[in-house]
């Protein structure tokens, strides 16, 4: 268990900048996921904390020790690749044991940490196939089997999960929790679905472009975006972003105006969580149905507004593609940002951190 | 002009195959345009390089598809009569008008065949900017020279060479044959003569390992003023005045040292349609102008005694001296066992000369050779119980058929056996007449012994002698152990050099961020694209001890010029050598495309897992590459096993057949050894059941690989 601590992280491949400059500090024991669009640098940060790419410039100091010039190998480190990276020759056991091995672990040593992990992992009767033998999620399994027996100081993944179908998926993500609480070692973890950034991080890191947007618990992020960015990025449908110009008490917008709040002025961005609004016959927007989406008996309807699409939630009404709707704010719970999204201004304020 | 057609397609044409080039061949072609002239008859020249010219008339002319005339030295006469394939000059043939050794050259057994052309012999030439006198003596050569500088000598001839070692043989009264015909190589004569050479050696009045080129290059530079050759050498002379003598009498004996006489004679064919015209022919080549043509502008030394009265031959100080040098030579003999001596005579001449074995044990040395090479013929035996064998085998084969398909009739066994048969027929019909049939002959053949001709049935008895080395020791090149460790040995250094250098090579290449990568893939698949008897003759010309760019090299750095093909070490490292350059890209090429299928997450795993390189290499690549690596190296190790071009261009078996692996020996017991086809052939077949027994084990190799 160790802290890990990046900074002013740099790193293009040749012309092409990926990481812009990267402070983050990891406490030990903690669950951090790394999410963000594809190519915003996340997995190349990971592979500079494994020490499979080399950074421009700044540091990488794990457990109070700077690991610059440090290889992988030496690093004590533990990294699950999106692919898992069994090796095809060796059978389960032999890619479990493979990294003790070449530790030069005594052997009672390697066969009690490999029977222990595959325990953990429900490998037991896989033990002697060749990973070709193994659907996805045994596979998966495997490959997160060959970094637990290791023990080391920070596990690393990169995607794990990005390969399985949904169901598999899900259960994964709970015997990942569960491992994290068990093993209670750091892990740093890179996604694109928020969903598992959410569910299993104990803080959240967002990413664009190679910069680090936002760093904090899930629901803090959820509730308290910085900024526009990370706003849409969490929560599904992601926010609905709005237009909007402060005229004395008023928003307004391309046909719609709301009651203001907060002390802004002039051109802002009106950010509103498609869970806080309901379809409603009466409303502040209004726009045709030109999508539905029903979980069951709610869902979200998407409106094609004068101000753009909307997306918005509905219980049990029965909202058909087409129709004329309205919709209804459910109190305070305008999210404003400045007119470029660079910036949030204002939070609901039951929503305080 | 219906007529005058008739007659045009009866005009006689007379076919004339020869082994000239260059002058001769520009001397033969007038005199034929001569005869032409005077005769009406044409004449169809074919000029056929001179070592093939002997198998191709032996082959053609007994199909009728040979010349009517052929021009060839007379030493294989013996053998052209025994294939029947040469006529006699019967009355046409005017013993006194040629040099009388030419003519005695071309008599057997009281018949004379063929008209004497032109004769060589060796001779002494000297340098005429020494203020030398022509010594008559061997002491007096001895001494010819009272002060040498380094790198100076005071003869030089090919040692190595029976051809050259003859006369001094005769001179020391060495006799060739003993009363029964038979050769004979361990007598006193031998050893004395042995000494005499090994001494001018160790005096340095000689050089070593001389070549042709070197006598040349001595000579022209005024590094040894005289030398030992033929008439051929007149026209290797850079304006350097010399003259030509006899070569010296031997002080010890008082005997004098005579060369042997070559006789190029025109042979007229025993299958000719024209026997008179042909007869004409060749006779027309003998004389008169044909032979002023011949050598103004062949340069050859006549044996017709008429053209030294000639003015411009006698003029030529060349022709003349040859005349001289001539009445002293002996005929080389025209028998079958002549051409037994030369092989034995040349093992125990280099032997010597590179100082492995004392003059004394020489003898003995050619002697067991000899016997090797001249196997005895086994027994005959009766191959009767092999035919009913057989034939029971094929009985029984045939009945367990009919039972299999008891109570059913062909045609419903197999109801579409028409349709798939003509299927399967164009293969069937390749495979069957370009490896089933081959195949049967060479089983058969091996059951046999052949002698000029004549093929007995021996049974088991070649393989037996094979496999007990019989006339040899099991330690002596000859023997197929020998030949079985050295190929084995061949084979897996080559394998073993193939599959690193191209795993290296294909390792570095993978580099996706290597500058100018397609341009080396391609540079180093070009060994691979080069036909391989090329690159074999190139890397031959390199090790070449001292025109080759590696001695050149080797010199540069300061390390003595290495003599590769007179040790067997270096002999055998410059065959792997250049078959190693052959060989890597093809493994190259394999491993690369098996390098590039292996995921790079691998080695991150493994790398993040704790590996340093080396054991990536070790535990992710190794193993990962085995299964295409190994199919290529199975394939590369039967490819290697075989590899017969490297072996005889490169190396030639050198030294003394040391590095002859299985296939080449097999040609070598075939073509240069008696024409001992059974023998061979059960050398073929023994190398059959050695590759069969090597698949089954890579069979087993390969199927562990796939389970």
């Amino acid at each position: 268990m160790s802290d890990v601590r990046l900074v002013g992280i740099k790193k293009s491949f040749g012309e092409n900048v990926i990481v812009r400059g990267v402070d983050l500090d990891v406490t030990p024991g903690e669950f951090l996921v790394m999410v963000g669009p594809s190519g915003c640098g996340k997995t190349t940060l990971l592979r500079i904390i494994a020490g499979l790419e080399q950074a421009d410039s700044g540091d990488i100091v794990i457990g109070g020790k700077n690991m610059n010039e440090v290889p992988p190998r030496e690093r004590d480190v533990g990294m699950v690749f999106q692919s898992y990276a069994l090796y095809p020759h060796m059978t389960v056991k032999e890619n479990m044991a493979f990294g003790l091995e070449l530790r030069k672990v005594p052997r009672p040593e390697i066969e009690s940490r490999v029977a222990e992990a595959a325990r953990m992992l429900e490998l037991g009767p896989l033990l002697d196939r060749k990973p070709k033998a193994l659907s996805g999620g045994q596979r998966q399994r495997v490959a997160m089997g060959r970094v637990i027996v290791r023990r080391p100081q920070l596990f690393l993944f990169d995607e794990p999960l990005s390969n399985l179908d949904t169901a598999l998926r899900v259960q994964m993500r709970g015997e990942l929790a569960r491992l994290h609480r068990a093993l209670g070692v750091t892990m740093i973890y890179v996604t694109h679905d928020q969903v598992e950034a959410m569910t299993l991080a104990t803080r959240v890191a967002v990413f664009n472009k190679g910069v680090l947007q936002q760093l904090g618990a899930p629901l803090e992020l959820y509730n308290r975006p910085t900024n526009a960015f990370v706003a849409q990025f969490l929560g599904s449908p992601s926010m609905n972003l709005i237009d909007a110009k402060r005229d004395g008490a008023k928003f307004v917008g391309a046909g719609f105006t709301l009651p203001a709040v907060g002390d802004t002025s002039g051109e802002v961005k009106l950010g509103l969580r498609p869970q806080d609004l309901r379809v409603a016959s009466e409303g502040p927007l209004r726009g045709e149905v030109e999508a539905v989406e029903r979980l069951g008996f709610d869902g979200y309807a998407f409106l094609k507004t004068a101000a753009g699409s909307i997306a918005a939630r509905f219980e049990g009404a029965d909202v058909q593609v087409g129709q004329n709707v309205a919709v209804q704010p459910m109190g305070d719970v305008l999210h404003i940002f400045s007119a470029d999204g660079a910036k949030a201004l204002r939070h609901p304020e039951a929503r305080g951190a | 002009m219906f007529i005058s057609h008739l007659a045009f397609a009866d005009a006689p044409v007379l076919k004339l195959w020869h082994g000239y080039r260059g002058g001769e061949e520009q001397a033969i072609e007038q005199a034929a345009k001569q005869f032409t002239a005077l005769t009406g008859t044409q004449v169809e020249l074919l000029a056929v390089p001179y070592d093939a010219l002997s198998s191709k008339l032996t082959s053609a002319i007994p199909h009728d598809a040979g010349p009517d005339v052929f021009i060839f030295a007379h030493e294989r006469l013996r053998q052209f009569h025994r294939m029947k394939i040469v006529a006699p000059s019967g009355n046409g043939l005017d013993r006194s008008k040629y040099l009388k050794p030419s003519v005695d050259a071309l008599e057997l057994d009281g018949v004379l065949y063929g008209y004497p052309l032109s004769i060589k012999c060796l001779a002494l030439f000297m340098r005429g900017d020494r203020g030398l006198t022509a010594p008559t003596t061997t002491a007096e050569l001895e001494n010819a020279l009272t002060e040498r500088r380094q790198n100076q000598f005071t003869l030089a001839y090919e040692a190595g060479d029976f051809y050259f070692h003859a006369p001094i043989l005769f001179g020391f009264g060495g006799v060739l044959f003993d009363e029964k015909g038979r050769a004979q190589f361990d007598t006193p004569a031998m050893t004395k003569s042995l000494n005499w050479v090994k001494s001018l050696q160790d005096r340095k009045l000689m050089p070593q390992e001389v070549s042709g080129a070197l006598v040349k290059t001595l000579f022209n530079e005024n590094r040894a003023p005289f030398v030992i050759t033929g008439p051929w050498f007149t026209g290797e002379i850079d304006g350097v005045p010399y003259s030509i003598h006899p070569l010296p009498t031997v002080s010890e004996t008082g005997l004098p040292m005579a060369p042997f006489l070559g006789v190029e004679a025109a042979f007229v064919s025993s299958r000719t349609q024209q026997p008179e015209l042909a007869q004409a022919f060749a006779k027309f080549l003998s004389l008169g102008d044909a032979t002023i043509i011949r050598v103004t502008l062949g340069r050859q030394i006549p044996a017709e005694l008429a053209a030294y009265d000639n003015e411009a031959v006698a003029k030529d100080p060349m022709i003349s001296a040859f005349r001289t040098v001539a009445e002293r030579a002996t005929p080389t003999p025209n028998t079958l066992e002549m051409a037994r001596v030369w092989e034995p005579m040349k093992l125990a001449l280099r032997a010597v000369l590179q100082g492995g074995v004392s003059p004394a044990d020489a003898g003995q040395l050619a002697e067991r050779r000899y016997r090797a090479l001249n196997r005895e013929a086994p027994p005959t035996t009766t191959p009767v119980p092999w035919i009913i064998g057989l034939s029971i085998g094929l009985v029984t084969f045939g009945g367990w058929q009919l039972r299999q398909g008891k109570g059913k009739t062909f045609a419903k066994r197999y109801p579409e056996a028409g349709r798939g048969l003509l299927y399967v027929a164009p293969a069937a019909t390749g495979l069957f007449v370009l490896v089933i049939i081959p195949f049967v002959i060479g089983l058969s053949l091996s059951l046999f012994h052949h002698d000029a001709g004549e093929y007995t049935f021996v049974g088991f008895a070649n393989f037996a002698d094979i496999l007990t080395s019989k006339g040899y020791r099991i330690t002596e090149p000859l023997s197929f152990y020998f030949t079985l460790v050295v190929t084995l040995a061949w084979t897996l250094a080559n394998v073993v050099l193939h599959v690193s250098i191209g795993l290296f090579l294909a390792i570095l290449l993978k580099d996706p961020l290597l500058k100018l990568r397609g341009v080396y893939r391609v540079l180093l698949i070009v060994p691979w694209a080069v036909p391989n008897y090329i690159t074999a003759l190139m890397w031959k010309g390199m090790f070449h001890q001292q025109f080759g760019a590696i001695n050149a090299i080797l010199g540069h750095l300061g390390i003595e010029p290495v003599s590769w093909f007179t040790q067997w070490s270096t002999s055998f490292a410059a065959n792997v050598i250049t078959n190693t350059w052959l060989g890597f890209p093809f493994m190259m090429v394999v491993s690369l495309g098996a390098l590039q299928s292996i995921p790079t997450d691998l080695y991150e795993a493994a790398e993040v897992d704790g590996a340093s390189k080396w054991t990536q290499f070790r535990r992710i690549t190794l193993p990962l590459l085995k299964p295409a690596l190994l199919p290529a190296v199975i394939l590369g190790s039967v490819w290697t096993f075989n590899m017969f071009n490297i072996i005889y261009l490169v190396s030639g078996g050198e030294p003394g057949g040391g590095t002859d692996i299985l296939v080449s020996e097999a040609f070598r017991w075939a073509f240069q050894r008696n024409e001992q086809y059974g023998f061979a052939a059960a050398y073929s077949v023994l190398i059959f059941f050695v590759l069969f027994a090597w698949s089954q084990v890579t069979k087993r190799l390969s199927g562990e690989e796939s389970a």
